[in-house]
């Protein structure tokens, strides 16, 4: 087992792609690296960062937050990373109740084996009137191009509590990715969260589910960008299931050559629940593919649920209108796919927006 | 600086410009006039080098050059520019990133007062621009350009009074006052109201009508013909 616990330079350039700072400005640090949670690290004492199997022998409690919102047989994936005969292997993060944390929570995985497979399984709480920023990210050096990662993220938002996540993905062109995702938000929860694929792999299979409690809120947007030979499906499922359960669920899709499929599920159980969904796509080449598939299902009367999906080419008008304002053809196509991002409106931090913008140009280009 | 002879411009096989002749000399600001539909936004979109519009015959000619075969960013680059009548919005792009691509966006914020678009940095191009707001964004987008041959397609339809002289007086300081790197400029103004030439003052004017230039004479006379006798001939 690697008994380091702290990261080389290189390995520190690599996850500062997708989000990482330095220790001094984060509250709370935690790295996975291959096999191993590498760091683990909080500087704030409102929050606990460690790894799964630590988390196990330390606090009760964990063994019942893990697979508390998804059965441990769901499927063969999940089955896969529940029957591993080593500890488990992934991140907990607890922030206590009421932390104000000021600095974000940074996470990592790093896969850093060529042909690696890598089998995760994340825990957080958020526990009751607690307030915390969230940078998430996934990586793999240059030379990684072909691997498997499956991952499970469990997130528990106790009453009151309030998160602010960005998760971006950076894994190698090759891999299969498969991420099932699931969220429960106690009343008066709210959360927003960003979350951005857009270097290319082979498979991206992304599968999520959020049940809403009482007067909770809920923004999420997704960036999803597929070149030529990656196909990825997204499917969301969102569950309204207090009165006052508000939820806005945005995904917007570029596809430059790639597949992307988009299954968003939006069910509103109680009256005085209010979703929406929204999935716009754009087309930047003739090949390639995005299907949007907007679904409601309104189980109460009172619950207002609506959608708007759209899919199509960059409109000439908008190319020739920057063109003739003299920006060359590429800069003007890239300056449309950012607007059509909504970039500016994201709750990206700064400098990480800069770098999505980077990753922009080099994934229509085929360079990342 | 701008010479155009014998054009003739079509869309498939329709003729929409006939032997179209003009001069625009270096300094010069011309206007044309014309009735809706006699080309004149066809003429400003072919010079731009804007689809669907192909020279069947005829040059265009730049300091000289021809330029019928430049694409559009190539005439930009050349100095050419046009503040559209009716532009496309585009969701996601603030003016402040659209000058930041330019790389002009030390420019903005002074030209963007002097139009009173100070407050519109952050918006979306023509994203819920009223009328005016979107020709006095047009006039802007071209004192970014900062080009040596300005184009105005009707710069002040849908432009309130009170706004009629900023948009005037931008226009005249634009084509008037020489470009970022000390080169004289000219321009060429669509105007169907002529109120914008109580603000700026113009060399010469042309009627066209039916795709062909009528008559070429002094604007302020030209105009006063055209709301007494309409889109004609003045008489000698």
């Amino acid at each position: 087992m690697d008994q380091r616990t702290d990261l080389s330079n290189e390995e520190r350039d690599i996850l500062h792609d997708v989000g990482f700072e330095d220790l001094s400005e984060r509250a709370a640090t935690a790295v996975l690296v291959d096999g191993t949670v590498r760091l683990a690290q909080s500087s704030d004492p409102d929050v606990e960062v460690m790894s799964l199997a630590e988390a196990l022998r330390t606090y009760d409690f964990v063994q019942d937050l893990m697979f508390g919102l998804v059965e441990p047989d769901a499927n063969e994936d999940i089955a896969l990373i529940a029957e591993q005969r080593n500890a488990p292997l992934g991140h907990f993060v607890w922030v206590k109740p009421g932390a104000q944390v000021t600095l974000p929570v940074q996470t990592f995985t790093l896969l850093e084996t060529p042909q690696g497979r890598q089998f995760t399984h994340d825990i957080m709480l958020i526990d009751e009137g607690a307030s915390v920023d969230m940078i998430s990210g996934s990586a793999v050096p240059s030379s990684v191009h072909k691997g498997r990662h499956v991952s499970i993220g469990e997130c528990y938002m106790r009453k009151d509590a309030s998160c602010n996540a960005v998760t971006i993905e950076h894994w190698g062109e090759g891999m299969d990715i498969v991420s099932y995702g699931y969220a429960q938000m106690d009343e008066g929860a709210r959360s927003q969260s960003t979350a951005i694929k857009m270097a290319p792999v082979a498979n991206d299979l992304s599968r999520s589910k959020v049940t809403m409690g009482s007067n909770t809120n809920a923004v999420s947007q997704a960036i999803i960008f597929a070149a030529a030979g990656t196909e990825r499906v997204i499917e969301t499922e969102t569950h309204l299931n207090g009165p006052g359960a508000k939820s806005e669920d945005l995904a917007r899709m570029v596809s430059a050559g790639g597949t992307i499929i988009n299954n968003a599920h939006l069910i509103g159980n109680m009256a005085g629940t209010n979703g929406f969904l929204g999935c716009d796509g754009l087309k930047l080449t003739n090949d390639g593919a995005i299907r949007a598939v907007p679904a409601l299902e309104a189980k109460a009367e009172g619950a207002m649920l609506s959608h708007e999906a759209s899919v199509g080419m960059i409109d000439s008008d908008k190319l020739n209108y920057l063109m003739a304002a003299g920006i060359e053809e590429d800069a003007a196509r890239d300056l449309i796919v950012q607007g059509f991002l909504s970039l500016e409106n994201t709750a990206i931090p700064a400098g990480l927006r800069r770098r999505v913008v980077e990753m922009i140009a080099q994934a229509k280009s085929g360079g990342m | 600086m701008l010479e155009i002879r014998d054009l003739t411009v079509g869309i498939g096989g329709a003729t929409i410009l006939e032997n179209v002749n003009m001069i625009l000399p270096e300094g010069e600001l011309h206007v044309l006039l014309g009735p809706n539909g006699s080309g004149k936004s066809s003429l400003l979109a072919t010079i731009m080098g804007l689809p669907p519009f192909e020279i069947h015959a005829g040059e265009i000619l730049f300091h000289g050059s021809p330029i019928r075969d430049l694409s559009l960013h190539e005439r930009a680059k050349l100095g050419i520019g046009l503040a559209y009548q009716r532009p496309p919005s585009i969701d996601g792009v603030s003016l402040h990133s659209f000058a930041q691509a330019l790389g002009a966006d030390d420019q903005l914020a002074s030209h963007a007062n002097a139009l009173d678009l100070s407050d519109f940095l952050d918006r979306d191009m023509n994203v819920g621009f009223s009328g005016g707001e979107i020709k006095r964004w047009e006039v802007l987008k071209l004192m970014l350009q900062d080009p040596r041959f300005l184009m105005f397609d009707e710069p002040e339809s849908g432009v309130d009074l009170e706004h009629v002289i900023d948009v005037g007086e931008a226009i005249a300081h634009a084509v008037r006052a020489p470009d970022r790197d000390g080169r004289i400029c000219s321009g060429l103004v669509i105007t169907h109201t002529g109120l914008i030439l109580n603000h700026v003052k113009a060399d010469q004017a042309h009627i066209m009508k039916d795709g062909r230039i009528l008559h070429s004479s002094d604007p302020q006379t030209l105009f006063a013909h055209v709301q007494t006798g309409g889109y004609t001939v003045p008489a000698a």
